[in-house]
């Protein structure tokens, strides 16, 4: 592990002895940067992290008054124990019942991400939480009166002051404090980390490592890096669900080539994020490899890295290389992250 | 800029060398010379430290008629609208003066919305910036929407512009990204009656950057000075915006203007030129 201390506060403050009557005392926390990861693309000197605005972050996530029935939080859809998704859930659920349009992505490693949503239509870290809060689908609610909930609250007033040196409680402050939390999610502890970082001679069995192999072979053109996501957006040939029709990128910039193209998901932790795609359609990986050796459509924009030499679509995989991907790819289950209590609720 | 910046050490010097004469002055002939200072004479008067208001007044019209909300104003092929909303985002306001020095208003400030509803009786949406470095300046520049920078900022230094920017529904709820212009209404032609319109158009992301800046010159400098409020009167005409440098008919598609690669930047580079400079008050 490289410690990385991305900015030093030098200031202390010697009234730190009246921390809990909301004084600002930036007290840093170092991220610890994987090295078998590529560089951050979240800029810290933005929004440097400090204890107290990673758990006014935090309490933020779980907190129910981002919504409009004050019951949803972000935590709603994204549970830790999956990887910070909506366990079992194909489309996430909003306010008073309402059924969202995609399956809830998981939250982790963001910092290293240069777009949010399923279609990129996030473009900052610090944004992202503006689409799920003001979607009627989702949280339903507006960014003032949000602000306005937090203010009543002295708890919040104080966690506000203690957070930012100007201590307002502003949207700037609350993306801020949100971005914090989130930066600091970072899965980097799974079996396969250790093993290519060489940590407590950890070793892959022999199915684990032929997945590997298969899984360099077949998949990890578009599930690339450490992070498992050339962060671009594919279409990958599923059959178009006549009652969402959702076309996908094509909605962030209505460009044709858009058509039916969604980011490529990370597979970290992808074990316990299911069910998968953008609509959640697939229940276990089986059905995800069933798929791509066999279930793609040619819905006229197909990604031409799928496109096989017959000029069919598809993967060739056989039942050996689909097992031992699954193998391999249960070996990026994190489980110190899915239990690090620095995230839990309580 | 390497202009300005020889200018501003030329005026450093020049500072310097008066400095020092003046010490060797006796105290009478300073104080004579310091109230010559504040006489009308540009060149000997020392502005240094002295800051003034100015205000920008927008008045948004279509072609020769002031802009009326629910009034039908017509335009090139046979089409016509009336607009329910009427708003855009200013930003960067920078002033110039004669000799090319800048004033920037501060970053964090320097972002507004034009709403017309908002506007006074004479349908006018002010500006109000406070704390302008005196000067006799030129020149206005400002911007149309939220520049690249300031986007990758994120909320850093955001503060409640993006509450204000929500509530007057100037932000994206779908996706993370300003309305730079927001124009509402319907508009009807030969055969359609009253069918939407809508132009809700930004930058999406860092992938389509629809930011625009445009500098006017001004009829007359404007004298900011401490006791002094100049007003600078910029007239909007909305008929640029679909009949300006490239004419956009509403029924070929530009009634619905959101994302779009080829439409947004159509809009933008109409907008950008659709404000001129009509008058200056230095009262």
């Amino acid at each position: 592990m490289k410690k990385v201390s991305f900015f030093l506060v030098t200031l202390f403050v010697f009234i730190s002895c009246n921390k809990e009557d909301g004084v600002y005392v930036p007290v840093s926390i170092n991220l610890d940067l994987p090295e078998n990861f590529p560089e951050l693309a979240y800029d810290l000197d933005n929004n440097p992290i400090t204890e107290a605005g990673f758990e006014l972050g935090k309490a933020l996530f779980y907190e129910g008054k981002l919504s409009s029935n004050n019951a949803i939080a972000c935590a709603f859809c994204h549970e830790q124990a999956s990887a910070f998704t909506h366990h079992g859930h194909n489309l996430s659920h909003g306010v008073d019942g309402a059924i969202g349009l995609r399956n809830t992505p998981p939250i982790q490693n963001l910092a290293y991400q240069t777009s949010f949503m399923w279609d990129g239509a996030a473009t900052h870290l610090d944004f992202q939480p503006i689409i799920p809060i003001t979607s009627e689908l989702e949280m339903n609610e507006t960014l003032s009166n949000v602000i306005l909930k937090l203010e009543a609250d002295s708890d919040y007033q104080e966690k506000f002051d203690r957070a930012f040196d100007d201590g307002k409680v502003n949207t700037e402050n609350m993306l801020k404090a949100l971005s914090q939390f989130m930066v600091m999610m970072i899965s980097s502890n799974s079996k396969y980390d250790k093993y290519v970082r060489g940590e407590e001679d950890v070793i892959l069995t022999t199915i684990e490592s032929d997945g590997l192999n298969n899984f360099k072979n077949k998949c990890s053109v578009c599930h690339a890096t450490d992070l498992f996501t050339d962060q671009s957006f594919k279409n990958n040939g599923l059959p178009i669900n006549p009652t969402l029709n959702d076309t996908g990128r094509y909605g962030v910039l209505e460009n044709p080539d858009d058509m039916y193209k969604f980011k490529v998901p990370s597979l970290r932790n992808v074990e316990v994020t299911g069910p998968y795609m953008h609509d959640g359609r697939f229940y276990s990986l089986e059905a995800v490899l069933d798929f791509y050796e066999a279930g793609i459509v040619d819905n006229g924009n197909v990604d031409e890295l799928l496109l096989k030499v017959d000029g069919t679509y598809g993967i060739s995989l056989t039942d050996y290389e689909k097992e031992s991907i699954i193998s391999f790819l249960k070996t990026l289950t994190d489980n110190e992250f899915l239990e690090d209590e620095r995230f839990s609720e309580y | 800029m390497i202009i300005c910046v020889n200018l501003k050490k030329n005026k450093t010097k020049f500072k310097l060398y008066k400095m020092k004469l003046l010490k060797n002055i006796f105290t009478l002939l300073l104080t004579v010379l310091i109230m010559s200072c504040s006489s009308s004479d540009d060149n000997v008067e020392d502005l240094t430290g002295q800051t003034g208001d100015v205000i920008l007044k927008f008045d948004n019209g279509v072609g020769d008629q002031d802009f009326i909300f629910e009034t039908t104003y017509s335009k090139s092929n046979n089409e016509s609208f009336k607009l329910t909303n009427l708003k855009y985002i200013i930003s960067n306001i920078e002033f110039t003066d004669s000799e090319g020095n800048t004033f920037m208003y501060p970053s964090e400030d320097n972002v507004f919305i034009v709403d017309e509803e908002d506007a006074n009786a004479a349908g006018e949406i002010w500006i109000t910036l406070n704390d302008v470095n005196a000067a006799d300046y030129v020149s206005v520049t400002f911007g149309v929407g939220i520049d690249q920078d300031r986007f990758a900022l994120g909320a850093d230094g955001q503060g409640d512009f993006l509450e204000l920017a929500s509530e007057k529904g100037m932000m994206w709820s779908w996706a993370t990204g300003y309305k730079f212009v927001r124009f509402d209404g319907t508009y009807s032609n030969t055969t359609l009656e009253d069918e939407a319109l809508n132009v809700h158009m930004g930058s999406v992301g860092t992938s389509l950057d629809n930011y625009r800046e445009i500098t006017l010159e001004l009829p007359n400098s404007v004298i900011v000075r401490e006791d002094t409020s100049p007003e600078i009167h910029i007239k909007a005409d909305l008929e640029k915006v679909w009949d300006g440098i490239t004419t956009a008919t509403f029924e070929e598609g530009y009634n619905q203007v959101h994302t779009s690669e080829t439409q947004t930047p159509v809009i933008a580079n109409n907008v950008i030129n659709m404000f001129e400079v009509h008058h200056v008050h230095n009262d």
